[in-house]
C-alpha cells in the first residue's frame, strides 16, 4: 500500500512528521513524504504521481483548518474514488472541542480524523478502515 | 595549449582566449561565419579545430509542448530542466485538461510527455494520440512512468523513450532528459545554415549560451567577489534570465548542480520591447518607480539611450518583483536571504553600478521593507560564460 503523507500549510513541526515515516514503513506501507510546508495541491499531486492508497496528513500548528477547506474541489478535479484521505495533530488552535472539529474535517472530505489522538491509535484505526474496505 | 571560446549572441559575439575577451557588433549583412572571420581570422587561425569552443543563443533555441499529469511534479520537473537545458520557449498542459486546452498552432521542435512514478499502471490512454494528432511536432520524447512505456511506444511513431524524470521517491531525475534536449539543440544548430559553417572551425559541439551560463554558475564564487546564495540575472535583446541557487527555493526538487534557471520570454529589451513596456504600466509600483528614476511615463515610448537605460532598469525590477512572493511564477524565490546579484548580458553595456544599485535598493525597500539590498555585481567583461564552457 501506498501512503502519501507531509505537514500541511505553513508548518514546520517535523518531529511528528519524521516519527509517521518511520511508523509506516515499519507497518509495511510503501511512504512518500513530502515534509513540512506542503499545500494541498501538492499533496493531491503527488497522490496522483504515485498511485496512492492513502494520503495521511498531517497539522501541528492550529492552521489546519484554513488549508484543508478546498479538499472537496480538488477532489471532484479527478477520481480519487479509491484514495483515503486522512489527517491528525492538532486541529484547532489551542483546547478545541474534537466533537466539533472531527464532523468539520469530514465534512471537507476526509475518511478520518484524529484530533490529538496518539499516533498508533491513528494508525491502528487506518489499518482496520483499509481492511473493511 | 590555451583555448578559444566564442559566444554568439542576438546583438554581440565574444571571443575570449587567455582569459581576454573582445566583443564585436553583429554584423546582419554578413553569415556569421564571415562575419567572425572579418573580425578576428588572425585570431582563430591560431588555434586547431579542437581549441575552440562554441556556444550560441543566435538561433532562438528549441520550442517545447510538455504534456504531464501534475503541476507539482511532472510538469515542474520538466519545466526545471527543459530551461536548465537552453530551452527558452516552453508551452504546458495538463493531461486532465487536455481536452479543453488549445493545440498550440506553430510547429513544435519536441514534445515532453510525463506522468507517474515507474509503478503506475495506465497513467496515458487514447484521450493523449487523439491530442497529438492534432499537434504539429518534429520530435517526441516519452520520461514518464516504465509501464506505460509499451502503449506509447505501439502508437506513437519515432518517440524516444528516457529514463523516467520521477524517481521512485518522487524526486527529479534530470540527466537523461537533459541529455537529450542538449543534443536535439545541437541537432537543431545544423539544421541552421548559418551555425552550421561554424563547424568549419570546430571539433567540439556547440551547446547553447544558457546552459553554458547555467553550467557556469558553480564556479561564479570561486572567481568573482559574490556570497551565495546569488543569481544571475542575464538581461539581453531577446529574453531575460535568472540563473539562482537552489538554496533560494523552498520545494520538492533537488538538482544535481545546485543551480536553477527560469526564463522570461516577455522581459527582453529589444526584441519583447512591447511586452516589457506592457508589463511594467500593469504593475502598480511603477509609476513611484519612474518618479524615483526621475523619469516620466513619455520615456517608455521613446527612442534614446535614456529610454533604453530605464527600461533596462524596469527590467531588473519586474524580474525581481516576478521571482518575489506569491506572483504567480512556477519558482518563488527566497529574496530576503538573498546576498548578491549579478548581472550579465547587454545590460552591463548600459547601465552603471550606480543605476544597477539604485533600482535593487528601490524593489528591496518598497517591495520587502528592507533597508538595504543585495550587493550587486556587474558582469562587465561579460566572462562569466567562460566558466562553463
Ligand atoms: C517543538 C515545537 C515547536 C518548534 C518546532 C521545531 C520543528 N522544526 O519541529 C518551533 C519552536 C519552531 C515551533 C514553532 C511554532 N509553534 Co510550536 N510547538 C512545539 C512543541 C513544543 C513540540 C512539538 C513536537 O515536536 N512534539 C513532539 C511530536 C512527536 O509530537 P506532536 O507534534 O504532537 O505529534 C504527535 C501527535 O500530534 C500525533 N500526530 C501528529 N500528526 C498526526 C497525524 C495523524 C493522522 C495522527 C493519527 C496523529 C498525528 O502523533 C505525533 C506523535 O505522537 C509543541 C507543544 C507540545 N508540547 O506538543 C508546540 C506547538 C505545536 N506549537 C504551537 C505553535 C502555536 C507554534 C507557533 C505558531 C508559535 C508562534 N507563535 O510562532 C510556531 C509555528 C511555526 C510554524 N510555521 O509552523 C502550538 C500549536 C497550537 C495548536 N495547534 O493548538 C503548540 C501545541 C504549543 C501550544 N501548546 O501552544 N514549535
Amino acid at each position: 500500500m501506498k501512503v502519501v503523507t507531509g505537514v500541511v500549510g505553513n508548518d514546520i513541526h517535523v518531529v511528528a512528521n519524521r516519527l509517521i515515516d518511520i511508523s509506516l514503513e515499519e507497518r509495511g506501507f510503501e511512504v512518500f513524504n513530502l515534509g513540512v510546508n506542503t499545500y494541498l495541491e501538492e499533496f493531491m499531486d503527488a497522490v496522483i504521481e504515485t498511485d496512492a492508497d492513502v494520503l495521511l496528513i498531517s497539522s501541528l500548528n492550529g492552521e489546519a483548518e484554513g488549508w484543508c477547506r478546498d479538499l472537496q474541489i480538488l477532489k471532484s478535479q479527478y477520481d480519487f474514488k479509491n484514495v483515503t484521505f486522512m489527517i491528525g495533530g492538532n486541529l484547532g488552535v489551542g483546547e478545541m472541542d474534537p466533537e466539533q472539529l472531527v464532523p468539520k474535517f469530514q465534512s471537507y472530505g476526509f475518511d478520518l480524523v484524529f484530533h490529538q489522538v496518539d499516533l498508533n491509535v491513528g494508525l491502528d484505526s487506518l489499518e482496520a478502515f483499509l481492511e473493511a474496505r | 595549449m590555451s583555448k578559444l571560446y566564442i559566444d554568439i549572441g542576438s546583438t554581440y559575439f565574444k571571443v575570449s582566449q587567455k582569459g581576454n575577451i573582445e566583443q564585436y557588433f553583429r554584423n546582419f549583412d554578413k553569415n556569421i561565419l564571415d562575419d567572425l572571420n572579418s573580425k578576428c581570422s588572425t585570431i582563430v587561425n591560431q588555434y586547431s579545430k579542437e581549441d575552440i569552443h562554441i556556444c550560441s543563443s543566435a538561433n532562438g533555441g528549441l520550442s517545447t509542448l510538455i504534456v504531464g499529469l501534475t503541476n507539482s511534479f511532472s510538469l515542474k520537473y520538466a519545466i526545471n530542466i527543459a530551461f536548465n537545458s537552453g530551452i527558452n520557449i516552453i508551452d504546458t498542459v495538463l493531461y486532465s485538461k487536455l481536452e479543453s486546452e488549445p493545440v498550440p498552432l506553430e510547429v513544435i521542435d519536441v514534445v515532453i510527455v510525463v506522468g507517474g512514478i515507474d509503478s503506475v499502471e495506465k497513467v496515458f490512454d487514447e484521450k493523449l494520440l487523439n491530442y497529438l494528432e492534432k499537434v504539429n511536432y518534429q520530435n517526441i520524447t516519452y520520461v514518464g512512468s516504465a509501464k506505460n512505456r509499451d502503449f506509447l511506444i505501439q502508437n506513437l511513431e519515432n518517440i524516444v523513450v528516457l529514463e523516467n524524470i520521477i524517481s521512485d521517491k518522487l524526486q527529479i531525475q534530470e540527466e537523461a532528459l537533459k541529455h537529450y534536449l542538449t543534443d536535439l539543440y545541437q541537432s537543431d544548430i545544423v539544421g541552421k545554415e548559418d551555425i552550421k559553417q561554424l563547424y568549419e572551425i570546430t571539433s567540439n559541439q556547440i551547446y547553447s549560451t544558457p546552459y553554458i551560463v547555467n553550467r557556469s554558475l558553480p564556479k561564479i564564487n570561486e572567481r568573482l567577489d559574490v556570497a551565495n546564495p546569488f543569481i544571475v540575472v542575464d538581461i539581453g535583446g531577446a529574453t531575460t534570465d535568472i540563473h539562482y541557487s537552489r538554496d533560494l527555493v523552498n520545494d520538492n526538487i533537488l538538482t544535481e548542480n545546485g543551480y536553477d534557471r527560469l526564463v522570461f520570454k516577455k522581459l527582453g529589451v529589444y526584441k519583447s520591447r512591447e511586452s516589457l513596456v506592457h508589463t511594467a504600466k500593469n504593475n502598480e509600483f511603477v509609476f513611484e518607480l519612474l518618479e524615483y528614476l526621475n523619469v516620466t511615463e513619455n520615456i517608455l515610448e521613446e527612442e534614446s539611450t535614456k529610454a533604453t537605460k530605464t527600461l533596462m532598469q524596469l527590467a531588473i525590477f519586474l524580474v525581481l518583483y516576478k521571482v518575489s512572493k506569491h506572483h504567480g511564477q512556477y519558482v518563488e524565490l527566497n529574496l530576503d536571504i538573498l546576498n548578491s546579484i549579478v548581472l550579465t548580458g547587454g545590460i552591463t553595456k548600459v547601465l552603471t553600478q550606480e543605476e544597477v544599485e539604485d533600482i535593487v535598493l528601490f524593489f528591496y525597500k518598497k517591495i520587502l521593507q528592507f533597508h538595504h539590498a543585495p550587493t550587486t555585481l556587474l558582469d562587465s567583461n561579460y566572462e562569466i560564460w567562460t566558466y562553463g564552457i
